[in-house]
């Protein structure tokens, strides 16, 4: 089977270790991405962002100068970033309840857990192809929808504040 | 008084429908892609491209034990936090399960107690210590004692950070 669907593809992985960055290029190259660049830190990321303009992006979160989730800040909201909509899937081995907020409240789209496996990296990238998440802009926040499932039939309780402003905006 | 309608949105907040940015893949390709992911055959592929990277990841694993002793050695809570991190993510995949399962727990611990401005314990850190050693170097996986002392280990973490949560709200 020939992976011609993700052959015009472009990625790029964000990894200080290189030998998580060499199965991570491996694991893309066998379903057909075979253009993907490699950065070691969200600095170097973001210009080769710029520079190569990847559609999909694989990053760490723990590097040094800059992490996962300054750069995925920056893909999100600075005003050089040349797609803040690219899907962000951060590989990370940070599955403490805190860091995956952090990681959700930048903008990162999916957040795989290693040990890295097969099966876990490419269902992150079906959910990325057949699920894109509606974007949220506001003063806070750039990035995919944070409450990833809508139901149209759910019927409450409704905490947010955002729902109560929606329902009844007492002035 | 003025009541608005559910679904209405808040005048700051702007939801943009994944139709009005671009999509990772045009329409046509989506089910090519989707049939690709989801084969049999591109799993067998790349677990053997895993396979062929086992020694390879395991030789890095090894690195990182020995700085992980030097670390523990120094006292240097930080960098046996970085490295058993780095082991964590890492030893699995190399077939050392239960290394990176105990790894996780020493991980887990070290950033409760730094959440909590506590000094670590240096039974837990030790114990941890000297199994992530001998799991590594004994190339164990989750099929031998490792994944028994790994879970021993979680016990004794989850005991310790309850004692440790319930002194600091008490």
């Amino acid at each position: 089977m020939s992976g011609g669907a993700f052959e015009f593809l472009k990625a790029l992985i964000v990894e200080d270790n290189p030998q998580m960055r060499a199965l991570l290029r491996a694991l893309l190259n066998a379903i057909g991405i075979t253009t993907v660049y490699e950065a070691i830190d969200g600095d170097q990321a973001f210009d080769i962002l710029r520079d190569r303009q990847p559609d999909l992006i694989l990053t760490d979160l723990s590097m040094k100068p800059s992490n996962g989730i300054e750069f995925a800040l920056q893909v999100r909201n600075s005003k050089t970033s040349p797609n803040p909509y690219a899907p962000i899937l951060m590989v990370t081995g940070h599955t403490e309840k805190h860091r995956v907020e952090a990681a959700r409240d930048a903008g990162v789209t999916e957040v795989l857990a290693k040990p890295v496996t097969a099966q876990s990296l490419f269902s992150r990238i079906a959910e990325i192809v057949e699920h894109p998440r509606p974007f949220v802009s506001c003063p806070d926040y750039f990035g995919p929808d944070r409450r990833r499932h809508r139901s149209k039939d759910y019927a409450g309780p409704f905490r947010r504040r955002e729902d109560f402003e929606n329902d009844l905006d007492i002035r | 008084m003025t009541v608005m309608k559910r679904g209405r949105k808040s005048p700051d907040k702007k939801i943009i429908p994944a139709a009005d940015y671009p999509a990772l893949l045009p329409p046509a390709r989506r089910a090519q892609a989707l049939r690709l992911l989801r084969s049999n055959e591109m799993l067998d592929k790349a677990n053997r491209v895993i396979l062929m990277k086992k020694a390879e990841l395991r030789g890095a694993v090894m690195e990182h034990v020995e700085r992980i002793e030097a670390a523990a050695r120094a006292k240097d809570w930080t960098l046996v936090f970085e490295m058993a991190h780095e082991i964590r993510g890492l030893a699995a995949t190399a077939g050392l399960a239960a290394t990176g399962q105990i790894a996780n727990g020493l991980c887990r611990y070290l950033d409760t107690l730094n959440l909590l401005a506590a000094a670590p314990d240096v039974t837990v850190t030790s114990l941890h210590l000297d199994a992530i050693v001998r799991s590594a170097r004994t190339e164990d996986d989750a099929a031998r004692y490792g994944a028994t002392v790994a879970d021993q280990l979680e016990s004794l973490v989850e005991r310790k950070l309850g004692a440790i949560k319930e002194a600091a709200t008490s």
